[in-house]
């Protein structure tokens, strides 16, 4: 039976016969042809973002089918990080609330720590339970796990409010966090599906020497699926960053306010209204930036290896 | 065994293979539970109460403000003459099929020419970058790009002299456009999940593909798909039921228009539930909704026969 | 990656420390008696325009009140209700909040707002120092009233006075527009020579080309089904005679289906056959203040609080007019104003109470007009406004016309607002997009009517 390794695939193009060869390398070339099409659809409009953010907002009319700034300016950057007088944001368009951008920065990182670990671990607790013990009722428990994909928003809004003010945890962290801490169905049915692929004969073997259930999850499943946690960890970040209406609606007191809702301020304010767009991508792009270092950091593991561990 | 599939499985098939012989289904039972507990708190007390109230409510009058008056099946009787309701399952339906038709096409595509054609780490980290940024800005960006008078992409088709399209705000094209921009932003994550599954398939199988002869084409539709599926049909049930749930970038551009073409399920449901306090009409239409979703899973699942892997 | 496991697990322990530690107190502020005139209220807004207005107010109000402290927060328009409806539902919502006509009956039906008569009677507070019309919009038809006005705002033209001039018309022409539905009068004249097709043609000339037209003489930004028209074409169906509700406020009756009405929306809708105004299909995207800054429009319809988005755009000098003269030989203009409504769940409704009547007084009110963004509704914060906003640059005799003319006629205050809305939207895009004849609104208006029982 074929083992699977964790380590790059090598280069698929085998070794054959000339003509094969010829037409092998058109295909290269077509799909290479594709890939940049694929990126430049996909990096243009984040383009126009940074175009857009270091704009003047009231110039951006007259500007519309310029690739570059509209009436060039750092405003909108300065606008986000709090930076900035009132005059200078409303010169350009802007609303001139004022900003702590780093305590928001803070509180987003806090909050979205607490949910990527709470969430992953106790998902991955519950994903082992699904995959490798048997146990009565045990795919039953899971669909019913799933379903909880399909339940609708306007469902949990207000309970989960409510939920919170009688616990009088409104405005605190905890509010922020608790909804997401525990799972989320996708987690569980992530985790599940690669837990299903861990290879058995070690766990066998760890069993037969006498290792109990905790043991072999955390000395063995854990470690081996080290690449899809990272993928979900990074995902459930992502997610738990760029979370807004829910900390609007529990967390809107300044020392618990996210990024999220902090720059919220540059949506429409008004009905009718135009958001500030110079601003609103600023604080767009500013607010990716923690995701993307993330992503650099853990990138090699979460795009190479989502594979399947095992014993070559 | 399983009445919910084992999905992305790579061994599944080897049911033979050596394992000690069925241990005892309830000897397991108790580390289980130890397992799943904070997880089952979770979904308890966000998910599972939440939606059994919210079941209830679509049983009653209930506009938020006072106290829910029990109306029995009036809600349902209601929905099943509502011309609003179909034209929204109609629309929604529509989107979901261009939606998850050119996302599935194109992340497949994606995948397979990352696997083949480039390694670079610059590739699929870009690719990646549209899912960094929430889903309103995504949207927001897309409402100014696609605008008749000033947005580029018209711009730049006067340029080479086609006429300007009403992306969002003509009949036809709200919902292809809106489809569209939600391709734009989740495409590049898709190809990554696609691309981790391609890593599960051994090296082994296209070399042999290749010695037989085998065209791209042939290999790509014989081999590569059929020991794909199992991740496939994570991918299509994850974002089938993530795609009927639409509802950001509709708030944000269309609201629904013109006249009813985009007014899809999720923004019908919010504008009767909170726009227009009919909280328990609304919650019947989720209920409806809800029903739909796993209707939907669950055939993906049979048809899909996502219990099995062709590997090994 | 043990050790990064480890740190992962560190990383989470500190965050759910710092989290169950860290964090504010819940969101209800604290001490006070709800009868006596202190402690911490909250005070909700959305006009983010608005705030540093409000902020003065507020400075004032805590020197007067020592024993009060108001905690203004502000939120988009598209928050500020999901919130305050979770609010009032969950009892949180903030004491003092920032109404809209449109809003208030329904939530004034339901309960949650506080009655201010015994408060008024007590503390002898006037209710006629205000615009004539603007108190009465607050007083439900059980005689109870919610707010206490704030400000009003009207509807003009903004025009572009590049295009005004080198189109050759006169100022005099522009402040003095007529209209009727049948030829559009001196306005549609107007529009036509203000619309250029690609080639240069003007709309009132040979040769000009509807299917290709560069600048609109108007614009169109929504069909104005979900708010009777406000700044869409409510001005021109009053000018016409008609009325939106058999009476106002607390009509029972709608009347979509009134041929005065009709031939106003037919109207409008031939702006559009004969090229001189944008199909509603390309209205989805940018705000109309910034297609007038790209020289799309020269003629928008809108209302006093969109005037920093229009003057604000680099690149166009814009100017005001007043809306036209129509068939009943007057002009008219939708009067809309909000005010502040306590909650009935407050717990400080007597300091709440404190801050509703300071807001109402002509002391706020005048510290509003200072900033100029907004019309106050005290005559005399009126007049510091339109002082403030001519040293900006800005005309607003436009706005304040009908004040003084008495031209104004109130937003349709009635039940089932958000029903009608979502009864009316679709209708009118059926209308204005071509899909269905204007005779289409008289059934949309028996839709409606429904809504009331008989």
């Amino acid at each position: 039976m074929s083992t699977l390794s964790t380590s790059e695939p090598t280069v698929v193009a085998p070794a054959t016969p000339a003509g094969h060869k010829r037409r092998f390398n058109r295909h290269h070339f077509v799909g290479r042809i594709i890939i940049l099409l694929a990126i430049l659809l996909t990096l243009f409009p984040l383009y126009w973002m940074l175009r857009t953010a270091l704009s003047n907002n009231r110039a951006l009319a007259s500007n519309a089918s310029s690739f570059l700034p509209a009436d060039f300016t750092l405003g909108p950057f300065k606008r986000v990080l709090g930076l900035g007088t009132v005059e200078e944001a409303q010169a350009e368009g802007g609303s001139g609330a004022a900003l702590n951008f780093w305590l928001y920065l803070k509180n987003s990182l806090i909050v979205s720590i607490a949910i990527t670990v709470g969430q992953v671990f106790f998902s991955a607790m519950a994903a082992y339970a699904f995959a490798r013990l048997h146990w009565p009722g045990r795919d039953k428990v899971f669909g019913l796990f799933l379903t909880a994909l399909m339940v609708p928003p306007i469902f949990t809004m207000l309970p989960n409010f409510v939920l919170m003010k009688d616990l009088g945890l409104l405005n605190t962290y905890s509010a922020i966090i608790l909804p997401f801490f525990f799972m989320t169905p996708f987690a569980v049915f992530f985790l599940r599906q690669f837990f299903l692929g861990v290879n058995r004969e070690i766990e066998e073997a760890a069993r037969i020497d006498g290792a109990g259930h905790f043991r072999i999850f955390f000395r063995i499943i854990l470690p081996m699926s080290a690449a899809p946690i990272t993928t979900l960890a990074l995902l459930t970040f992502i997610t738990a960053w760029n979370e807004y209406f829910w900390p609007l609606l529990v967390g809107t007191e300044e020392n618990v306010r996210v990024l999220t809702v902090a720059l919220g301020v540059f949506r429409t304010q008004t009905p009718q209204g135009a958001p500030d767009w110079a601003g609103l991508m600023a604080a767009a792009l500013i607010a990716a930036i923690p995701i993307v270092i993330l992503f650099i950091l853990l990138g090699k593991r979460v795009v190479n290896s989502i594979g399947f561990t095992g014993v070559k | 065994m399983s009445t919910v599939p084992d999905v992305a499985r790579p061994s599944a098939g080897k049911k033979s293979k050596a394992r000690p012989s069925r241990r005892s289904s309830f000897g397991e039972l108790g580390p289980a539970l130890v397992f799943i507990a904070p997880a089952t708190l979770g979904f308890a007390v966000f998910f599972l109460w939440p939606t059994i109230r919210g079941l209830y409510l679509s049983f009653t009058d209930y506009s938020l403000f006072g106290s829910p008056t029990f109306t029995g099946l009036d809600n349902y009787r209601q929905l099943v003459q509502d011309e609003v309701f179909w034209n929204a399952l109609k629309v929604t339906v529509e989107y979901v099929v261009i939606n998850i038709g050119l996302q599935t096409i194109i992340a497949l595509a994606l995948a397979n020419l990352m696997y083949r054609v480039t390694k670079s780490a610059f590739v699929r980290g870009a690719l990646m970058l549209p899912y960094l940024i929430a889903n309103v800005v995504v949207a927001l960006v897309w409402l100014w790009m696609l605008d008749f008078q000033i947005g580029i992409v018209n711009q730049m088709l006067e340029w080479v002299g086609i006429d300007k399209v009403a992306w969002l705000g003509s009949e036809e094209w709200a919902i292809p456009s809106i489809a569209f921009i939600n391709v734009w932003r989740h495409v590049g994550y898709t190809a990554l999940l696609i691309f981790a599954g391609l890593q599960t398939i051994p090296a082994t199988i296209y070399e042999a593909a290749a010695v037989d002869g085998s065209s791209e084409w042939r290999t790509f539709w014989r081999i590569t798909m059929p020991l794909l599926r199992p991740v496939m049909v994570l991918v299509l049930v994850l974002t089938i039921i993530g795609s009927f749930q639409i509802f950001d970038t509709v708030a944000v551009t269309t609201k629904g228009g013109p006249v009813n073409a985009s007014r899809v399920l999720q923004y019908y449901i919010y504008e009767q539930a909170f726009g227009r306090s009919h909280f328990g009409y609304g919650a019947a239409l989720s209920a409806v909704l809800f029903l739909i979703l796993a209707g939907v899973a669950f055939a993906q699942l049979k048809l899909l026969r996502a219990g099995e892997s062709d590997l090994a | 990656m043990k050790p990064t496991f480890r740190a992962a697990a560190g990383a989470a322990v500190l965050a759910v420390t710092l989290a169950a530690c860290g964090g504010g107190s819940s969101s209800e502020g604290g001490g006070g008696d709800a009868g006596q005139p202190e402690g911490q209220i909250t005070y909700w807004l959305w006009e983010a325009a608005q705030l540093q207005a409000y902020q003065s107010c507020q400075k004032a109000f805590e020197a007067k009140n020592p024993k009060i402290k108001v905690k203004i927060e502000q939120y988009g328009w598209d928050d500020y209700w999901s919130k305050l409806t979770t609010g009032f539902v969950s009892g949180t919502a903030p004491d003092v909040f920032t109404d809209h006509l449109a809003k208030y009956p329904e939530f004034a039906n339901k309960g949650q707002l506080e009655p201010l008569d015994k408060y008024i009677e007590r503390d002898k507070v006037p209710t006629n120092i205000y615009q004539p019309g603007l108190a009465d919009l607050w007083v439900t038809e059980d005689k109870k009233r919610y707010g206490l006005p704030k400000d009003w705002d009207t509807i003009a033209i903004f025009y572009n006075k590049k295009m005004v001039k080198d189109a050759g018309i006169s100022e005099q022409q522009l402040q003095n527009l007529t209209w009727n539905p049948k030829d559009g009068g001196t306005y549609e004249k107007v529009i036509a020579r203000l619309t250029v097709d690609k080639n240069g043609k003007h709309g009132d000339e040979a040769g000009f080309d509807k299917n290709n037209v560069k600048v609109y003489g108007l614009g169109l930004e929504s069909s104005g089904g979900n708010n009777a028209g406000q700044g869409q074409w409510s001005m021109y169906a009053a000018s016409n005679g008609w009325q939106a509700t058999n009476k106002n406020p607390w009509g029972t009756q709608y009347n979509y289906d009134d041929p005065k009405v009709q031939e106003t929306i037919a109207w409008w809708k031939g702006l559009i056959d004969k090229g001189y105004m944008n199909k509603l299909e390309t209205t989805v995207g940018v705000t109309p203040d910034t297609q007038m800054g790209a020289g799309k429009f020269a003629l928008s319809t809108n209302g006093d609080w969109t005037i920093s988005a229009y003057y604000g755009q680099k690149g166009v000098d814009i100017g005001t007019a007043p809306t036209p003269i129509g068939p009943t030989g007057k002009r008219a203009s939708m009067f809309n104003g909000l005010a502040d409504s306590i909650f009935v769940g407050s717990k400080k409704k007597e300091a709440a109470w404190q801050w509703v009547k300071f807001l109402a007084s002509p002391e706020c009110q005048n510290l509003v007009g200072e900033k100029g963004v907004v019309f106050p509704a005290t005559p005399e914060g009126t007049d510091i406004a339109a002082k403030k906003f001519a040293e900006k640059g800005v005309d607003v005799d436009a706005f304040t016309i009908h004040v003084k003319d008495k031209t104004t006629f109130l937003f349709p205050i009635t039940d089932h607002a958000a029903d009608i809305g979502a009864i009316m939207q679709p209708a009118m895009d059926a209308v204005m997009s071509g899909k269905a004849p204007v005779s289409s609104l008289t059934q949309a208006n028996s839709q409606v009517n429904a809504l009331f029982g008989s």
